[in-house]
């Protein structure tokens, strides 16, 4: 019941992840980050197996950042995506696989143009406009299929977003505890002050 | 729809099976009621005829038990060689299921002349074979069923089962083996999927080809580039194609030689 | 279903013509009967010779990004582009490697020879075995339809544009028959100083 979704726009890309962090059927925390900062443009949210995840994450962002220190360059969206897809393409053959699901939104800070990438734990990638995993797939696609388009400006985005996380609440089963939603323009990334208390009833 | 009645997936095509264990052990044996004799089917409707086709290979798992087994069968008529026929079955699966619902059908068809006083109409005989397929739901006939003639306005008429007796009514079916194969290519050289008027717009906007009633002659010809490509590429399908031509005057049976290897 | 082969579905054709050769693929990239991108091309090129991959999606991309590498360093030690022979042979060594623990792809090949500039196209089971074609090459989830389109479709000593036709019908009319491929296609069209890329539109289901 983990919600992960990504939208890319004009100039811009949201990542969006649930706030609950469950342990089977239990809610642990309800304010739960499940993203990580791999440099100022490269954002990735992360769901899967409990630990995998965020020993996952941490990996991948430190090796990122060691990366840029060692050839004092940044590593670009696609440059990003390709080295955490190999990640766990590398891991995925070997005795212990990471079983995790990511979304990977940046901003390239050279050319502007926003990029989302799609990874599941068999580290298949694809370059989307837009993106989700889990149960969030089968509520939001239909809805993002519908209603976006690749010029779309923020606010126009972040209505999208609405639409989709007013979906997930009138028809998951249980409480994800709300969404976190994190925003990358070429300025960096920027949480958002996502307003969530409404409550949506089933229809 | 295949999954659904698939066999075990080790089974080669035989109904028995000993699993090979040491001479002390208990020795398990398993009897599967149903056996695949491969091979292929075809029909197509046209304006004022309907053409079935069907090659007459018969397999089991590897081997091939006879070269001419006819797939494709007269409804109705008179008398045993059904003699004025108007209605064509044709039947690929299991062999033996495919000739008990024949008979069913056959008979049933005949009683209705015999009770009625009147031939049976296609539309009516289509539904009946719904019917019997359907009253046997829990233990089907192994078979896709495609069933041929002639309608009371003249015009070909083709109708199409799965095993359960789910029908409709179609310009044309593949069935069996190689139905995979050949159905596309009855799509797009058929009914003109993917063809469209050139020049006509760009991209979505690009005018479809309307699928018109095709001449005979073309029917024909198609049908037999459909089993040829098939044979080429599947083991189960070759031998003999055993084609029935039905038009208003009755119906005309062809058999053509396909490659044997 | 769960065979890796047809997680992801997708489906790829290569066939030859007269001093010309053509591969095509669908763009599909579904998990089983999700589809998660309509846009994602299993065709890459290593200079002018082209390379369809068809299969487990996690694969594809690494067999595309360890052949380019390999092409590379091909290119760099021998100083001349890859024939397509060489790259056949390249990936099917690379694919017995993994012998015990394979790719699940099946890739295919199309090119001109470099020397002579005669048509060559082949393709590969998931261990690398070579099957060289002299007419076409299928593989994927639409296998058994394109074997179908292509065993009715096509003829020896096919133009460009009719090749293109060919090609093109073939795999259009194969994936509208399998739920696993399809969403449009690319296809390209190799000959002596020309190749051709197109996008298909295809049906949008």
């Amino acid at each position: 019941m983990e919600v992960l979704l990504g939208i890319t726009g004009k100039d811009f890309t949201i990542i969006c992840a649930s706030k609950a962090a469950m342990r089977g059927a239990t809610i642990l925390k309800a304010s739960d980050d499940k993203t990580r900062n791999l440099n100022k443009h490269n954002l990735m949210a992360y769901s899967g197996e409990a630990g995998d995840t965020t020993q996952f994450a941490e990996y991948v962002q430190a090796n990122v950042q060691l990366y840029s220190m060692r050839s004092g360059t940044h590593l670009g969206p696609d440059a990003v995506a390709n080295f955490v897809r190999g990640e766990v393409a590398k891991a995925l053959r070997s005795r212990r696989p990471y079983n995790v699901n990511l979304l990977l939104g940046g901003v390239d800070p050279t050319t502007g143009k926003p990029s989302l990438y799609w990874c599941d734990y068999l580290a298949a990638l694809a370059k989307l406009p837009y993106a989700a995993h889990g149960y969030a797939q089968y509520y939001c696609l239909s809805i993002l299929d519908k209603h976006h388009h690749p010029d779309i400006e923020l606010d126009q985005g972040l209505k999208i977003l609405r639409m989709c996380t007013d979906e997930l609440k009138r028809r998951l089963p249980i409480d994800f505890k709300g969404v976190l939603v994190k925003i990358i323009t070429k300025d960096g990334i920027r949480e958002h002050d996502y307003v969530d208390d409404k409550q949506i009833l089933p229809a | 729809m295949a999954g659904m009645f698939a066999g075990p997936q080790e089974m080669m095509g035989y109904s028995f099976n000993t699993a090979p264990t040491s001479a002390s052990e208990p020795r398990q044996h398993s009897f599967y009621p149903y056996t695949d004799n491969g091979g292929s089917t075809l029909g197509i409707s046209g304006a004022d005829f309907t053409i079935m086709a069907g090659d007459t290979r018969s397999t089991s798992g590897y081997s091939i038990n006879s070269r001419h087994v006819p797939k494709l069968f007269l409804i109705g008529g008179e008398g045993p060689k059904n003699k004025g026929a108007r209605i064509v079955l044709s039947v690929v699966g299991f062999a033996a299921d495919g000739d008990a619902l024949k008979e069913k059908l056959d008979k049933e068809v005949k009683m209705y002349k015999y009770q009625h006083g009147k031939p049976m109409t296609v539309s009516a005989c289509a539904q009946r074979l719904s019917h019997i397929l359907y009253n046997k739901r829990f233990f089907p006939y192994y078979v896709h069923a495609i069933l041929g003639g002639i309608d009371e306005e003249g015009k070909g008429a083709l109708y199409s089962y799965d095993p359960v007796g789910s029908y409709e009514r179609e310009q044309c079916r593949a069935a069996g083996a190689a139905s995979s194969l050949i159905m596309p290519f009855l799509d797009n050289q058929v009914n003109f999927k993917n063809h469209h008027i050139p020049g006509s717009g760009e991209g979505h906007d690009l005018k479809p080809v309307v699928a018109t009633p095709l001449p005979k002659e073309t029917v024909i010809e198609l049908v037999r580039d459909a089993f040829t490509s098939a044979v080429e590429r599947h083991i189960e399908v070759g031998d003999g194609l055993q084609m029935m031509i039905l038009t208003k005057d009755g119906v005309e049976e062809q058999l053509l030689p396909l490659k044997k290897d | 279903m769960s065979s890796p082969f047809s997680i992801n579905g997708g489906a790829a054709v290569a066939m030859v013509g007269k001093d010309c050769v053509a591969i095509a693929c669908d763009l599909r990239l579904g998990l089983q009967s999700l589809t998660v991108s309509n846009n994602y091309p299993k065709i890459f090129p290593y200079g002018d010779v082209y390379l369809g991959l068809t299969g487990l999606a996690t694969d594809i991309s690494t067999v595309s990004d360890l052949l380019r590498y390999k092409v590379n360093m091909y290119r760099l030690r021998e100083e001349r582009a890859i024939s397509p022979q060489t790259l056949a042979n390249l990936v099917s060594s690379s694919l017995y490697e993994r012998r015990f623990g394979p790719y699940f792809v099946s890739p295919v090949i199309a090119g001109l020879n470099h020397k002579d500039g005669k048509p060559f196209i082949c393709g590969f089971d998931s261990i690398g075995c070579i099957d060289f074609a002299k007419d076409f090459i299928v593989s994927g989830t639409a296998s058994d339809q394109l074997f179908g389109m292509c065993e009715g479709l096509w003829e020896p000593d096919l133009g460009p544009d009719e090749l293109f036709e060919t090609i093109s019908q073939a795999l259009l009319s194969a994936v509208d028959r399998d739920a696993l491929s399809g969403w449009g296609a690319h296809v390209y069209i190799i000959e002596k100083d020309k190749v051709t890329k197109r996008l298909l539109k295809g049906r949008q289901d």
